[in-house]
C-alpha cells in the first residue's frame, strides 16, 4: 500500500500511462516493421500474427537488394536531401544572422515572406516552376529539385537559427572587428563556430524535409534516372497491390535514415522543433 | 511530413543612425541578399506567376508556343460552374474538420499528461515526434496497409471490440475513403498539436495553481477554471496553424487514394493538381491555385490578428 503511494508521489503511473500511450501511437510504425519480416502466408493470417512467426527478410531481399531501381533513388534522395542541407545553410544563416543582428531596412518584409512561405502549399509553387524551369532547362534535375525544396526548409531555417544569433553576446563580434576583422570574418570565424548547435538542427531538419518531400519531385520531373525514393516508392503502390511484405520493406529502408537521424540527433531535433513552435 | 512554426516575433526598431550604422547596414544587405533573391525566385514569382496564369488561356499548345491569349476572369468562371470544384472544397472543409477535432482533442489531452513532471517524461514525449517526421510515403502506405479491407489490422481491431461486423473497405468504398485519409492525417498531426499546446501550458503560472489548491480547489476544477480559460488564446492559435497546415495537404491523400475513388478523396490541392499536371490545363490550375491561396491568406490574416490581439491584451 505505502508501496502503490510512493510509487505514485513520484509520478510513475503517469510514466506507465505515457508509455502506454506512446506505445499506441507507435504501433503503425511497428506494424510496418512487423509486416516486412512476414511471410507472405503470416501476413494474411488471421486473426493477426502481432509477433511474426518464422521471420523471414525475403521481402528485402526481392524489393530492395535485387532492384537496382530502389537503390538508385536511394542514393538520388541522399543527394537531393545533402544538396538541400547544403543549400538551406548557405542560405539561411547568413540571413538569420542580419536578422538577429543588423535589422537592416526591409527586415519586416523579409519576415513577411518567411511566413507567407510556410503557408504556401506546394502545389501552388510547383505550377509556376514547373513552367520556370521548363523555360531554362533546368527542369528534369538534381538542382531543380534542391531548389524547389529549398522553399520548404529555407523558411523554418530562418527561424530556427535567429533566436541563437540573440543569444550570443555582441561583445564578442565587436572585439573581433576592433581587432581588424570585418564583418564577415567575425561571423565566420566567431559567430559560426558558436551556433554550431543550431546548424546541426536546421542541418537535421532540412535532411529530413527533403529526404521525404514528395510533390516537387512528382510534379518537376519525370526522369526514373534522378527521382527520389518518395517517388520510386509511390510507384510501387501500383506495381506490388497485395504484397504487403514488399510494401512495407521498402517503407522501413526509407524510415531507416529518418529514425537513425533522429535518434542520434535527438537532442538538437526536439530542441529545435519546440523552440521553433513556441517562439513568440 | 510537415514542418512548420509560429515564429512571429516583433522588436522594436532601433533608433539612431550614425554614418557607421548606415555603412554597417549597407554590408548587411550582402547577408540578407541571397537569401531574399532566392525567396524571390522562387516564392514571389511563383505566387505573381499563378496570378498571371489564370487570367490567360494556358494549355498544353499555348504553353510551349508562349503565346497564350488573355481570357480575363474565364479561368475563375470554369472554376466556380465545374461542380467538381465546389466538391472538391467541400471535401477539403470536411478533411480538415474532420483531423482537426481530432488532432486538436488528443493532443490537448497528451498535453495535459506530458505537462506535468514524471520519470522518463522527455524521453516519451521524443518518441511521439517520430510519427510526425516519418515521410508521409510511409505513413501512407503504413495506413494504407492498416485499411485494407480484407487483412488490416484496424477492421479486425473493429470487429473484435464490436464496432463493425464483416469487412470494410475503408480507401475503396467512397463513402469512407475520405475517413481512411483522415484517419491517417490525424495520426501524422498529433505530435504538432500536443508540441503547441504543451508550450502553451507551461506558460500557465505554477503559482495560480497552487493558490487554488490552497483554496480547496479540486483538479477538475482547477482544469476547467484556470486552464481552459486561460488556454482559449493558445488554442485559437493552434487550430488556425492546423487550418493552414490541414487545408493544404496533398501528399498523404494523395499516396494513400490519388483522389479516388473516382473523386471522393479529391480536395482542392489534388484538384489544383489534376488540372495543371494531368490535364496540363495550366491556366485554370493557376486560378484554382489562386482560390485556394487566397484562402490561406485568409486564415492566415486571421491569426495575425489574433496573435496580435493576444499580445495587446498581455
Amino acid at each position: 500500500m505505502n508501496l502503490l503511494a510512493s510509487w505514485r508521489r513520484q509520478g510513475y503511473d503517469r510514466t506507465l500511462l505515457a508509455l502506454v500511450a506512446v506505445i499506441v501511437y507507435l504501433f503503425p510504425v511497428y506494424w510496418m516493421v512487423a509486416t516486412s519480416i512476414k511471410s507472405p502466408p503470416a501476413i494474411f493470417a488471421s486473426p493477426p500474427q502481432v509477433i511474426p512467426e518464422h521471420p523471414t527478410l525475403s521481402a528485402y531481399r526481392e524489393a530492395i537488394f535485387d532492384n537496382s531501381a530502389v537503390i538508385r533513388a536511394m542514393r538520388n534522395s541522399a543527394i537531393i536531401a545533402v544538396g538541400t542541407t547544403i543549400l538551406t545553410l548557405i542560405l539561411a544563416a547568413p540571413a538569420a544572422y542580419a536578422l538577429a543582428r543588423i535589422r537592416p531596412r526591409g527586415s519586416g518584409l523579409f519576415t513577411l515572406l518567411l511566413l507567407i512561405g510556410q503557408l504556401l502549399p506546394g502545389i501552388v509553387v510547383a505550377g509556376p516552376l514547373f513552367v520556370l524551369f521548363s523555360r531554362i532547362d533546368l527542369i528534369n534535375s538534381f538542382p531543380a529539385l534542391i531548389i524547389a525544396d529549398g522553399t520548404v526548409t529555407l523558411p523554418f531555417a530562418v527561424i530556427v537559427l535567429r533566436p541563437f544569433f540573440l543569444s550570443i553576446p555582441r561583445e564578442l563580434e565587436s572585439a573581433a572587428m576592433v581587432d581588424g576583422s570585418t564583418r564577415f570574418g567575425a561571423f565566420f570565424r566567431i559567430v559560426l563556430p558558436l551556433i554550431r548547435p543550431g546548424l546541426i538542427t536546421v542541418a537535421a531538419l532540412s535532411f529530413l524535409i527533403a529526404w521525404g518531400e514528395f510533390i516537387f519531385a512528382l510534379s518537376l520531373n519525370l526522369n526514373d534516372n534522378i527521382a527520389p525514393v518518395t517517388v520510386a516508392m509511390n510507384k510501387f503502390v501500383g506495381q506490388y497491390g497485395t504484397e504487403w511484405d514488399k510494401m512495407m520493406a521498402v517503407a522501413t529502408t526509407v524510415a531507416i535514415p529518418i529514425v537513425a537521424i533522429f535518434i542520434a540527433l535527438q537532442r538538437f531535433i526536439v530542441g529545435g522543433l519546440t523552440t521553433g513552435a513556441t517562439k513568440e | 511530413m510537415a514542418i512548420t512554426f509560429t515564429g512571429v516575433e516583433r522588436r522594436g526598431r532601433v533608433g539612431n543612425r550614425s554614418g557607421a550604422v548606415v555603412r554597417r547596414r549597407a554590408g548587411a544587405y550582402l547577408f540578407l541578399l541571397p537569401a531574399l533573391a532566392y525567396l524571390a525566385a522562387t516564392m514571389l514569382y511563383p505566387v505573381y506567376s499563378n496570378l498571371r496564369m489564370s487570367v490567360y488561356d494556358v494549355n498544353v499548345g499555348t504553353f510551349l508556343a508562349g503565346n497564350a491569349p488573355f481570357i480575363g476572369l474565364d479561368n475563375y468562371r470554369f472554376l466556380f460552374d465545374d461542380p467538381a470544384f465546389w466538391k472538391a472544397l467541400r471535401l477539403s472543409l470536411a478533411f480538415t474538420a474532420g483531423s482537426l477535432a481530432f488532432q486538436f482533442s488528443i493532443g490537448f489531452l497528451l498535453a495535459l499528461l506530458f505537462s506535468q513532471p514524471f520519470p522518463g517524461s522527455s524521453f516519451l514525449r521524443s518518441l511521439l515526434l517520430l510519427g510526425w517526421l516519418l515521410p508521409t510515403i510511409v505513413s501512407g502506405s503504413i495506413y494504407r496497409w492498416m485499411l485494407d479491407g480484407d487483412y488490416g489490422v484496424i477492421n479486425y481491431a473493429l470487429r473484435t471490440i464490436g464496432l463493425i461486423d464483416g469487412t470494410r473497405y475503408w480507401l475503396i468504398d467512397p463513402g469512407t475513403a475520405l475517413a481512411g485519409t483522415i484517419i491517417a492525417n490525424i495520426w501524422v498531426g498529433i505530435p504538432f498539436n500536443m508540441l503547441l499546446i504543451l508550450a502553451g501550458l507551461h506558460q500557465i503560472p505554477p503559482t495560480l495553481y497552487e493558490a487554488a489548491s490552497i483554496d480547496g480547489a479540486t483538479p477538475w476544477r482547477r482544469f476547467w477554471s484556470i486552464t481552459l480559460p486561460l488556454m482559449r488564446p493558445v488554442a485559437l492559435s493552434v487550430v488556425l496553424l492546423g487550418l493552414i497546415y490541414t487545408f493544404k495537404v496533398f501528399d498523404l491523400i494523395y499516396v494513400m487514394t490519388r483522389g479516388g475513388p473516382v473523386d471522393a478523396t479529391t480536395v482542392l490541392p489534388i484538384y489544383t493538381y489534376q488540372l495543371t499536371f494531368q490535364f496540363f490545363l495550366f491556366g485554370k490550375g493557376a486560378a484554382a491555385a489562386t482560390v485556394l491561396l487566397v484562402g490561406l491568406l485568409g486564415v492566415a490574416v486571421a491569426y495575425l490578428w489574433f496573435s496580435r490581439r493576444e499580445e495587446v491584451a498581455a
